[in-house]
């Protein structure tokens, strides 16, 4: 078992990059929406589960005393969407995104019960990037090792 | 403004894994950071060395299923090889995490003669489920290892469902 009390400044800084990456991706899902047009069942799931996600990690650096990071005021797009397939594709940066910060925390976290979150963010996450890379075209849209 | 995707994540070292050396278990850090913090989450018990020997067998008997379950429904076989291809290469990354030998695992049970997919998600979801529960006891670069092939895993069931 690991010792809950070590490296808690890496673990707050790995988990505020988690949170960041969280206020990303509720920022891109707005973009996804707007593109794919309202009452996206997918689109609205996501997003409530990445706000779900940073509001848990938000009070989790809050009653550790760190100060959660704040969203961006805006944030660059990695390419023009202009249509569904687009859409889809950067549904698919963003989950991926969030993997890759959620599997460093895993990597930096003392905490089980923060490797429980991490685990739980990080099967969701792949779930639902399965989704969207098919709805991409992409292939294959499985990955062997999700945010790795 | 900063990219959608952030940089941090991207950035993320591939440290870890557990190599044996003549007298145990000793970690084998092939990344950048070497601090004395990062060694400590590398560190690894002897409980947690046999923790994660364990998912190399749960991890064969899943690559195993995939062979049974192909056998058993060609176009299963035709629709889901690259699932099979990615359950092979976790299995591979598993194994040089956990050197040594290693009970080959089983799954439970030849699949259906109707409903190999079936049976064969469910092999997948025990092996997904098995994996997320060791990384909770794992550390460092072991517990990223296994929290991302469980993730993996959840993708697999869903592709399979």
């Amino acid at each position: 078992m690991a010792d809950d009390t070590a490296d808690v400044p890496a673990d707050d800084a790995a988990l505020n990059a988690a949170l960041a990456a969280e206020h990303a991706a509720i920022w891109g899902y707005g973009v996804v929406g707007a593109a794919l047009g309202a009452g996206q069942a997918a689109v609205l799931a996501a997003e409530i589960a990445h706000r779900d996600v940073r509001d848990r990690v938000t009070t989790l650096l809050a009653d550790r005393g760190t100060e959660p990071v704040p969203p961006e005021g805006g944030y660059a797009l990695p390419f023009p969407v202009l249509s569904a397939v687009d859409a889809a594709a950067l549904a698919v940066v963003l989950e991926e995104g969030v993997s890759a910060a959620w599997v460093r925390v895993l990597d930096r976290t003392a905490e089980r019960s923060t490797r429980e979150l991490a685990a739980e963010v990080l099967g969701a996450a792949e779930v639902r990037a399965v989704g969207w890379r098919a709805a991409a075209a992409q292939n294959p849209t499985t990955r062997a090792f999700p945010g790795l | 403004m900063p990219p959608l995707a952030p940089a941090g994540p991207r950035t993320f070292t591939r440290r870890t894994l557990l190599a044996v050396s003549a007298a145990g278990f000793a970690v084998a850090v092939a990344g950048c950071t070497s601090s004395s913090s990062a060694d400590e989450r590398d560190a690894v018990t002897s409980e947690q060395a046999d923790e994660l020997a364990a998912q190399v067998t749960v991890q064969s008997a899943l690559v195993a299923a995939y062979d049974l379950a192909f056998t058993a429904d060609p176009a299963l076989a035709a629709a889901a090889a690259d699932l099979a291809t990615q359950a092979a290469e976790q299995l591979e990354r598993l194994r040089a995490a956990a050197p040594g030998d290693h009970p080959a695992g089983e799954p439970s049970g030849p699949p259906p003669a109707v409903g190999a997919q079936g049976w064969l998600r469910a092999q997948v979801a025990v092996a997904a489920t098995s994996h997320a529960s060791a990384c909770l006891d794992q550390a460092g670069g072991r517990a990223a290892l296994l929290g991302s092939i469980a993730a993996g895993l959840r993708g697999h069931e869903a592709r399979l469902a």
